[in-house]
């Protein structure tokens, strides 16, 4: 992504009564990521990988908070946010399936999955179903040529990937669960 | 020049089905961490001068000698950091997650034995944030590492506090260089810095600081257990050591490989990988695709550190291979490569962003079948144009465009041409604009 220049006007989202750092992550943050570091900024990558964890993306509140938090300006944030693929200002589907779309790959049947997943879906990268159960991405590397072609579906490796199952594995997916893609634990 | 059996993956077998992940406790069984405990007995400055002296050079793609960068770093300046670098993400690459996907302690074991060796504060893992399965194995592994005391303990002699972390990255392949890694963990966009100052004398968070791969730090306890003479044993006079091999592509079994460096690539895929699947070899990039493409005549390219001044490559890179057979298209090819710099460029330096931008957009006419003759001289002017090498951006990341570009046109000129001709032919580009070209 990196210089690709991110749409900043994110999606409205309602003022919600509590904060976007819960205590929960704040005390994470402060305990287990503040000590590792000479400088609170460094903790930016852990906090909001747990925020992608709690909401699936990254609102302009959460921003807002941050900036607070780790003691730098929004701007700092934004700055550093925007740049990282696996942080995403809007919401996604339930489940995030992420297709492998270099070298290895495209000479293994990369481009195979990503018509049957359109035939069947009727989806493009970057979009969600209509039911909201995925959203498809297509990313660079994932390291895991040797199992081309390869995707993630939400955090779990799938490799040695074919087109009908694939979409089966897709159809299986849980309706109600929702998994995000950046948890860290 | 003998390589007898595996060393840096000794404790992974080669049958999948027996393969587990190794605990502390298994990795101790097997005699890990002997080594480390030998180490604390040495004066540093011996381990330092063992690893200048095997020749063991920096694991990641530039080739740089590990102790020479190590006997950078400023005396008497503390706290000093070790940067791991597990940013792995040029692609075809899986070398350092399939080691630390079963054995993350000898990955710990090097860190540990570096740490002692250079006086380290603190050392951090960054590892890419794709490999969500590989940060959990490797968080529980430090944590295994800490409750039995290799870790969070004072470097004999000294006050200092060895503490090892690991740092998840978030999606950016720039982040796998340096200086670009080291802004990551600051918690910054990964720009790469403009040198000097080196990261030897201000790194991370403005401190002296190490940057190694993981394979690199891999090799330090048996360069430490057996001595420089024994490493150097392995592989050839300027490339000594065993090296991790992957094979991916057109390949009957992709998979990771340990060898010495110095073995013929055409032994690599026959042996270890399965031959060429789907037809005859045709070419294949050999260290992931930022080092430039092996023709079809160069199939049996010895892997060492020379591989760039014999093949016309830019160097041995990631020693990851990519095969592909003859019924690969060069030109889509070159196309996926060239549109992943255009992706991945961070941004700052025009020549880059602005030129693998636009050499994607040429490859994409070409591959569409609307290709124009002077599209072929155009491409490889402005791929020339980038790179540290003409002295145009910072990084070395368009200097993998710069290459790709380069190296395919060159092997490869009859697939483009051929795309060209048939789109001449069919009068689809003849004109632009109302301009015949």
């Amino acid at each position: 992504m990196a210089w690709l220049v991110k749409d900043r006007l994110q999606p409205y989202q309602p003022t919600p009564s509590e904060p976007y750092l819960t205590e929960a992550i704040r005390k994470t943050i402060a305990e287990k990521y503040f000590p590792r570091y000479p400088r609170k900024q460094a903790a930016l990558l852990p906090l909001f990988h747990l925020v992608m964890h709690e909401y699936g993306f990254i609102a302009a509140g959460a921003i807002a908070e941050a900036a607070a938090f780790l003691e730098i300006s929004e701007a700092q944030v934004q700055d550093a946010v925007t740049f990282y693929e696996e942080f995403r200002l809007s919401p996604t589907g339930k489940h995030v399936v992420s297709v492998c779309r270099s070298i290895s790959c495209e000479v293994c049947g990369h481009e195979a999955l990503i018509k049957k997943i359109r035939d069947v879906f009727g989806i493009e990268p970057g979009e969600t179903t209509d039911d909201d159960l995925f959203t498809l991405f297509e990313v660079e590397c994932l390291g895991l040529c040797e199992m081309a072609p390869a995707a993630l579906i939400n955090e779990e490796i799938c490799g040695n990937l074919t087109p009908e199952g694939f979409v089966a594995t897709l159809k299986q997916l849980p309706k109600e669960a929702k998994h995000h893609g950046n948890g860290q634990h | 020049m003998a390589f007898n059996g595996p060393v840096l993956l000794k404790n992974i077998p080669a049958d999948p089905a027996q393969r587990k992940l190794l605990h502390y406790a298994d990795y101790v069984a097997r005699g890990g961490y002997a080594t480390y405990r030998k180490a604390l007995g040495m004066p540093p400055a011996d381990i330092i001068k063992a690893v200048v002296d095997s020749g063991l050079r920096g694991r990641g793609g530039a080739g740089f000698p590990c102790g020479t960068k190590w006997t950078f770093l400023p005396k008497d300046l503390h706290p000093r950091y070790l940067a791991v670098n597990f940013d792995e993400s040029e692609p075809a690459t899986f070398k350092d997650r399939y080691l630390c996907e079963w054995d993350p302690h000898i990955l710990l074991e090097g860190i540990a034995i570096a740490g002692f060796a250079n006086s380290i504060a603190n050392s951090y893992i960054f590892i890419r944030g794709e490999y969500h399965k590989q940060f959990h194995i490797l968080e529980a592994a430090v944590q295994e590492a800490y409750d039995n005391g290799i870790f969070g303990v004072k470097h004999p002699g000294t006050d200092i506090v060895h503490n090892c972390y690991v740092h998840k990255g978030a999606g950016a392949y720039i982040c796998g260089e340096e200086t670009g890694l080291l802004e990551a963990l600051e918690g910054k966009r990964g720009w790469p810095r403009i040198k000097p100052p080196f990261p030897a004398v201000a790194g991370a968070f403005a401190k002296p600081t190490i940057i190694n791969n993981v394979e690199t730090l891999a090799c330090v306890p048996y360069i430490v257990e057996n001595g420089a003479a024994a490493f150097k044993a392995m592989g050839t006079p300027s490339s000594s050591g065993p090296k991790l091999m992957g094979v991916s592509g057109h390949c009957h079994k992709p998979g990771v490989f340990e060898e010495e460096l110095g073995l013929k690539m055409s032994t690599l895929i026959e042996k270890y990988a399965g031959g060429v699947k789907g037809g005859k070899y045709k070419g294949a990039f050999h260290g992931g695709i930022s080092m430039g493409i092996l023709g079809t005549d160069q199939y049996d390219a010895e892997l060492d550190f020379d591989i760039g001044r014999k093949y016309g490559v830019l160097g041995l890179g990631t020693a990851c291979v990519t095969v592909f057979n003859d019924t690969t298209d060069m030109v889509r090819v070159a196309r996926n490569c060239v549109r992943f710099y255009a992706h991945e460029s961070c941004g700052q330096c025009t020549p880059c962003r602005e030129g693998s931008a636009w050499a994607h957009k040429i490859l994409n006419r070409l591959v569409d079948g609307r290709g124009r003759p002077k599209d072929l001289d155009l491409l490889l002017e402005i791929g020339l144009a980038q790179g540290i090498m003409p002295g145009t951006t910072i990084c070395g990341l368009a200097d993998g465009t710069n290459w790709v570009i380069k190296t395919i046109l060159q092997k490869f000129r009859g697939d483009f041409e051929k795309v060209v001709k048939s789109a001449v032919v069919q009068g689809v580009a003849v004109t632009v604009g109302g301009v015949k070209v």
